[in-house]
């Protein structure tokens, strides 16, 4: 192979043709699990099936149980069927489940990894993957470090024989700072940050993306987008649903853990961040960070005063009635554990300076809404006679990014008439309705992005820290108190969050 | 996505602001509200009497994709002196919000010298600030002064080289028309229908070691469907004219058509066989020194197999989907570019190279 020439395929260099990644193998650990057929080979086959993937590719899942690469085809198939029922052609199927392979093994034992090194070099021959390699760690977190170990120890942190490597390590990146470092550290005795690919499936929507298009591709709205002209922001990230069959993950991880620590993060950092010079990983990531770094710390003297959490129980939503929290399957009878958080934070830098954001995110929620509010300040003095401008509100522009994602402003207007009565109006943009194209799942884009090489959607080490940073006084100072407030569910969280911004002369908007 | 069709009564020749109101009206909910327009271009379409019903079919389907103002021309200059305007909106309802969300449509019935002016009625009635796509389905003719007319208001113009019986001429004439600086961006949907195509063919050279095969080729064969000629040309001018391929002479008989290129490493003979009865692409292989690569489309299914064979030792092979070549769905690749296609404009030189042999 040394003599052969590399050349560059001439024939990919073409702006309208789609870029296709380099030959590549992705090795899933906990290969078993549901993640595995619910939404990684569905969106690897959607790509394949798409032309997105390259002719030499393959899939190898990794775990304890016992099964033959057949008996993982078909599991694999079963889970591919229910997510796409009707269309999955069986030609391309088949010529996909080709390239998927499995190995049953102990992913703390060594030799599990001399097999798994063999395995891949002769895939190399056969399939021609060129000794690259995404290692997929999709197992229970708390084999991430020995895995990491393990493959670092077998030497295959390295691409083979010039190829590349790289690790993908699916949320949560620990479970407050210490243990987040502590994990960013043993990853990093063997895996360069470049390597690592930390997953949020948040930021693979193209919705998510939106915030970003919409604050930096139009020139309108950032001269607005600080502290002169924005009173303050509200992000809401609800759910309708309840924990469902995940209550024991769920009473270990809460909604600060599930919900705040990454989505609502990722939502502030897009809200909140300087425009990057480019839209590359680093540019993009080094920005995020400079609002995480920004957050001033919460008093852990006063965190009342930032920080509301609740716990759903018994109410209705949609016209059923549902369970309480305590209720639910696996979930302590006496859980403390909160299922919804509001937060008051500032971010002290130039733009934000004295402008509260509120974040609240939660289960059981009226609705299933994520949304930004940028709340102006009211006009400074109005010219129109006092009595007919009471129904005039401040202008507010909302970044919808579901259920319905689109933009709307309100703005004041005049009522047709006598007089000079002026109310608010909504002008509603839904994005959908310009773009009616499928967005494709946060998972195929985030695959393809990875074996594409680009960082950009994924989070880096310190924007992980910098996010628990922010919450780890408040983490700390829930766990030493029992007293949780209650909201029944179907209602927007308990009255202590109401009070949270009462306190500040404001009020929560309705979603 | 729930759809309805919205059509205004009457009809006849109607001012721009009689149109305007009606459309407006048309956007008027049962209950009152006013329906969204949401328009990320404008379309005009020109065609006539007999494609008109397909035409509006694909334009309609285009406004799930691209909602946008078409004005349609159904026009014939040699018919009596007549106008008659027709609207209608194509509306629905996304999501659980419920709101209604229209895109318009203005069919206009040009017959007699009416038919010679329709930039004088396609100007007035488009959307400001948003981009114009001009769209001929049918027979064009790039030297008359209606098209130079039309096409001064369009930023895009789609064509389809294979559309008239003279698919050669037609390229011909494309390559012309494309030599004026002042021309639009033109778009062809025999060149759109070669993007997956294409997008294979440089997959089965994606590994480094392959391609370093590109520079061996020796021998391609293209086998495709009468009225599948261009798409043939094209593609053999695309491969040339990207892998530095210069032409040195051609020969044909009634199904076969060679051509015979220089290259970096020596002769390229090339083969383009009229002989599959169907589909207008059917098969592509390109061989090296020692191997061969292949991509051919399944016959019943929209799938396509990709394989690459040393001798015959099978090194790789995968099947996926080869998409969809519904008249709705070029164009509306179409209408999602914007500017010149260089690797199109090269391909059509190289293509006209061939014809001009």
């Amino acid at each position: 192979m040394a003599d052969t020439q590399v050349l560059q395929n001439v024939l990919r260099d073409d702006q309208r043709l789609p870029r296709v990644p380099e030959p590549g193998v992705m090795v899933i650990f906990g290969a078993s699990g549901d993640l595995t057929s619910r939404k990684l080979v569905p969106a690897l086959y959607d790509l394949a099936a798409q032309r997105r993937l390259p002719l030499e590719f393959a899939v190898v899942g990794v775990s304890r149980t016992e099964m033959s690469h057949d008996e993982f085809r078909a599991r694999l198939r079963k889970g591919l069927e229910e997510q796409r029922s009707g269309e999955v052609s069986d030609d391309v199927w088949e010529s996909f489940a080709g390239g998927i392979f499995y190995m049953p093994g102990d992913s703390k034992k060594a030799e599990t990894y001399d097999e798994l090194k063999d395995f891949l070099k002769r895939l190399d021959g056969e399939r021609g993957t060129q000794g690259n390699r995404a290692f997929y760690l999709s197992s229970s977190p708390s084999l991430f470090p020995a895995i990491v170990e393990r493959l670092g120890e077998a030497g295959m942190n390295e691409g083979e024989e010039g190829g590349w490597s790289r690790l993908v390590v699916e949320k949560p990146f620990g479970r407050d700072l210490g243990s987040a470092r502590e994990l960013n550290s043993e990853i990093r005795r063997y895996f360069e940050e470049a390597q690592i690919y930390r997953i949020d499936h948040y930021l693979g929507k193209e919705t998510v993306q939106n915030i970003l298009a919409l604050r930096f591709a139009n020139g309108i709205f950032e001269p607005l987008w600080n502290q002169h002209y924005v009173d303050h922001v509200q992000i809401t990230v609800a759910e309708d649903i309840g924990v469902g069959t995940r209550g024991a993950f769920y009473e270990e991880a809460g909604a600060l853990r599930d919900i705040v620590q990454n989505h609502v993060m990722q939502v502030l950092c897009l809200t909140a961040m300087e425009p990057p010079v480019a839209f590359d990983a680093e540019s993009v990531r080094e920005e995020k960070v400079k609002v995480l770094k920004a957050v001033r710390a919460i008093p852990e003297d006063d965190v009342e005063g930032y920080a509301v959490r609740g716990q759903y129980e018994r109410g209705w939503v949609w016209g059923e009635e549902v369970e309480g929290y305590r209720e639910e399957g696996d979930v302590d009878p006496e859980s403390t554990t909160e299922t919804f958080v509001a937060l008051k934070v500032f971010v002290d830098n130039w733009r934000w300076a004295g402008v509260p954001f509120y974040i609240r995110a939660g289960k059981r929620l009226p609705k299933k809404a994520t949304e930004v509010a940028i709340q102006f300040h009211s006009s400074p003095h109005t010219p129109f006679a006092h009595d007919d401008t009471q129904g005039l509100e401040p202008n507010v522009l909302v970044v919808r990014v579901q259920p319905e994602e689109g933009l709307s402003l309100k703005i004041g207007a005049k009522v047709p008439g006598s007089g000079f009565e002026v109310s608010s109006v909504n002008m509603d943009l839904l994005y959908g309705t310009a773009f009616l194209e499928e967005a494709p799942d946060a998972y195929q884009r985030l695959l393809l992005d990875l074996f594409l090489g680009d960082p950009t959607l994924f989070i880096r080490a310190d924007e992980a820290e910098g996010a628990w940073r922010i919450l780890d006084p408040v983490m700390h100072h829930w766990s030493e108190s029992r007293d949780v407030p209650f909201y029944a569910a179907g209602t927007w969280g308990p009255k202590e969050a109401d009070a949270l911004l009462e306190r500040d002369g404001r009020v929560w908007r309705r979603p | 996505m729930i759809g309805e069709s919205r059509e205004a009564p009457g009809g006849g020749a109607m001012s721009v602001a009689q149109v305007e109101r009606e459309l407006g009206k048309l956007r008027t909910n049962e209950d009152g509200t006013l329906a969204l327009r949401s328009s990320v271009l404008n379309l005009i379409v020109v065609t006539d009497e007999e494609s008109a019903p397909e035409v509006t079919d694909s334009v309609s389907k285009l406004a799930g994709r691209y909602p946008a103002r078409a004005i349609v021309f159904i026009a014939d200059p040699d018919g009596e002196r007549n106008v008659e305007v027709g609207l209608s909106a194509f509306c629905n309802i996304r999501g659980g919000g419920g709101a209604q969300v229209c895109a318009e449509q203005v069919t206009i019935h040009a017959e007699g010298p009416p038919a010679t002016h329709l930039e004088s009625f396609a100007g007035p009635l488009l959307i400001p600030d948003l981009p114009v796509f001009l769209w001929y389905p049918g027979e064009f003719s790039p030297r008359s002064p209606e098209f130079a007319a039309m096409a001064e208001l369009a930023d895009r113009v789609i064509l389809d080289s294979a559309a008239a019986g003279n698919g050669e001429g037609c390229l011909r004439e494309i390559a012309a028309l494309l030599e004026d600086p002042a021309t639009p961006a033109i778009g062809d949907l025999q060149w759109v229908g070669l993007s997956p195509w294409r997008s294979l063919l440089a997959d089965t050279f994606g590994s480094p070691e392959r391609a370093g095969e590109l520079e061996k080729i020796e021998r391609v064969e293209v086998l495709y469907a009468p009225g599948g000629e261009n798409r043939a040309l094209l593609l053999t001018g695309w491969l040339a004219s990207t892998l530095g391929w210069k032409a040195e002479g051609a020969s044909r008989d009634e199904e076969t058509r060679r051509i015979e290129y220089s290259g970096p490493s020596g002769t390229i003979d090339v083969e383009l066989s009229a002989g599959s009865p169907d589909a207008r692409l059917r098969r592509i292989r390109l061989y090296s020194e020692g191997q061969s690569f292949q991509v051919s489309r399944h016959r019943e299914l929209s799938d396509v197999r990709t394989t690459v064979m040393r001798g015959d030792e099978l090194l790789a092979e995968r099947t996926v989907h080869l998409g969809s070549f519904d008249l709705g769905v070029l164009v509306g690749e179409e209408l999602g570019y914007r500017g010149h296609d260089e690797a199109y404009e090269r391909a059509l030189a190289a293509a006209v190279e061939i014809l001009d042999l």
